[in-house]
């Protein structure tokens, strides 16, 4: 019996101010899978997770994207987040004046019911994830992501990433900026709300650190817009020791 | 009738404070030679909390010598038609005292309810030195046009903060006058919602050493609201500090003016101001003008600075909260909440900010 993809991606193209980013990029995650994402600079790995979440400045010119068998394209950015899609932004949002509680306990409301964003589990889910992400109580009245520091802003992604508990969770660059033991607990962040359930994750990243933590089913390489190669986990260790230029040079050979 | 207001009533339509809402606009039946009978409101106390108040906090009516000691000249330059209106229409003067070395843990509230077509207070505030209170004063109540005349000043060493809210209401013509002792830490708050039209006219005076003023503003407009605020603040005094953060977000069709005066008088050393006027438009039917202005006559300051900035909700912010399952109206509403809580959150303890959270929350729909 075939297994519904949780995330489908075919012939995806999208274009800022006409001007095409993604030129056609197909991507199928089973549930339970985390895949990567690499590139270099400008290769559209970011601008990949912000038109799976609907950002505004994007338009989407061709292809077509499911999750559990549901037209994601089709959707607004809370209709995709309420369906499961998760975002970690590689440089999230700042909104002074509104305290980390609020917005946690409005955020999993609006996602998860009311239910899910009140009462002891509620609490015992947030005291838990903070403690293993390493963020005091006082985090909570801070305001979102105002004078975070890089790693703080990141180490919040993953929080609410453990609160929300999507089914597919994107993670942009999540890594970048965070030193070894910052990585080592986004990692477990994410093993935390992926492994051992039905959800996925595509992990976008320069580098293989997080992916020596976070171990994926999958690495793809993403260049000027498509997905030129993909493979196992060793795909990784190449590009990290060997960099992108013997691709480029075999994605021309084979043109 | 005859009255010192009516040496003042024929205001300058040219100057600052009536360019916006011109006297004839704000006084209650747009006759500015009248002097119109008014009620007076109900001037209660309570605490927050239910309990009682305590010994040494008393409201009751202000005897000429009280008067004649915390009532100030009610020069506000070309804007002084307003005060002296107030003065001349309000039928009695209270004194809101709280004595020396007075420790109050529970927010107080100054409850003061309108009625009828026009109604006004004269309320002075005796803050004793080295009180420690926050006070709220809510204007509450039904009248068409409610002025409130408020005058005083803050004892030396004393922490207070003082917050003015109307959360509902038709007009209103508010003017303070308040000055600062040596030392004195003040937070002065200002929370005005779907009032239809406000002219308010905020003034302190930091005369003498080491006082310390954190003016606040969060104000919410809606529909046709006309909504206009002054605010001055006179550094005279050594070693003084100021800051003004005022928040307005501005819906609907209204109309929404800030205009700051920060002077420092010679003499005024180690002076250290900023005014920062932040205006978040909700409609493009909306208008909003800052206006921020300094008078510096001393040149050994700290600093002396302002700002304004206007925009709408940050569609990057809006994102954001979409992609954390909130839709538009959510979205907005909660940023909407949240620029105006960044003022709010500064206004006092957050026994006062979750009082005042509670009250003007529901607001928020309106735009």
């Amino acid at each position: 019996m075939s297994v519904t993809p949780l995330l489908k991606i075919e012939g995806l193209k999208a274009s800022i101010d006409e001007t095409e980013i993604l030129k056609g990029i197909d991507l199928e995650i089973l549930p339970g899978e985390v895949h990567a994402v690499m590139g270099r600079n400008g290769s559209g790995k970011s601008t990949t997770a912000h038109v799976l979440m609907g950002h505004p400045d994007y338009e989407v010119t061709n292809g077509n994207v499911k999750l559990d068998g549901e037209d994601l394209l089709e959707m607004e950015s809370y209709e995709r987040a309420r369906a499961g899609v998760f975002l970690s932004f590689q440089y999230p949002h700042s909104v002074p004046g509104l305290q980390v509680g609020n917005f946690l306990r409005r955020s999993v409301s609006a996602i998860n019911g009311e239910e899910a964003a009140k009462g002891p589990e509620f609490r015992n889910l947030l005291k838990e994830g903070m403690e293993q992400l390493g963020l005091d109580r006082s985090f909570l009245a801070r305001y979102v992501n105002d004078g975070f520091s890089g790693g703080e802003k990141k180490r919040f992604e993953i929080l609410q990433m453990m609160l929300i508990k999507p089914k597919l969770a994107i993670l942009d660059e999540t890594d970048s900026g965070l030193d070894i033991d910052g990585i080592r607990t986004v990692a477990q962040g994410v093993d935390a709300a992926i492994r051992g359930s039905n959800s996925g994750a595509l992990i976008i990243t320069h580098y293989n650190r997080i992916l020596e933590h976070v171990k994926p089913d999958k690495i793809h390489v993403l260049i000027d817009g498509k997905i030129v190669k993909s493979g196992g986990p060793e795909l990784a260790n190449k590009l990290e020791e060997r960099g992108y230029d013997w691709i480029e040079k075999e994605v021309m050979a084979n043109e | 009738m005859s009255s010192p207001y009516l040496e003042h009533a024929n205001t300058d339509k040219a100057a600052h404070i009536w360019r916006y809402t011109p006297w004839k606009r704000a006084h209650p039946t747009g006759t500015i030679n009248e002097v119109p009978q008014s009620e007076s409101p109900e001037i209660s106390i309570s605490l927050v909390d239910g309990t009682s108040v305590p010994d040494g906090i008393t409201i009751e009516p202000a005897t000429e010598s009280d008067i004649e000691r915390l009532g100030h000249e009610l020069d506000f330059d070309h804007g002084t038609a307003a005060p002296k209106f107030i003065a001349a229409v309000a039928k009695k003067t209270m004194i809101l005292k709280i004595e020396n070395k007075i420790k109050v843990e529970t927010p107080l509230i100054v409850t003061i309810t309108t009625s009828g077509d026009i109604c006004a207070s004269r309320l002075l505030i005796d803050i004793g030195s080295q009180v420690e209170a926050e006070i709220i004063t809510l204007i509450e109540g039904n009248a068409n046009w409610t002025g409130i005349l408020r005058e005083g000043q803050y004892g030396s060493n004393s922490i207070i903060n003082d917050v003015v809210t109307q959360i509902t209401g038709n007009r209103l013509v508010r003017c303070d006058a308040l000055s600062l002792c040596r030392d004195a830490q003040v937070k002065a708050g200002t929370v005005n919602a779907s009032s239809s039209q406000a002219k308010i006219d905020i003034r302190h005076w930091l005369n003498e050493p080491g006082s310390s003023l954190k003016v606040n503003g969060s104000i919410l407009s809606s529909n046709e609201n006309h909504l206009d605020s002054h605010i001055e603040i006179t550094h005279s005094g050594r070693q003084t500090h100021s800051r003004l953060e005022w928040h307005s977000a501005c819906g609907g069709k209204s109309n929404t003016t800030g205009t700051g005066m920060l002077r420092i008088d010679a003499g005024a050393k180690g002076a250290d101001a900023g005014q920062l006027f932040h205006n978040l438009l909700l409609s493009e039917k909306a208008k909003a003008n800052s206006i921020p202005e300094l008078e510096v006559l001393e040149s050994e300051v700290v600093g002396c600075g302002h700002g304004t900035a206007n925009g709408p909700i940050d569609e990057q912010q809006l994102f954001y909260l979409s992609t954390r399952g909130l839709d538009e109206e959510q979205a907005r509403a909660a940023l909407i909440a949240a620029f105006l809580n960044t003022p709010l959150s500064d206004m006092g303890s957050n026994l006062l900010h979750g009082w005042l959270v509670e009250r003007i929350e529901k607001h928020l729909n309106l735009i």
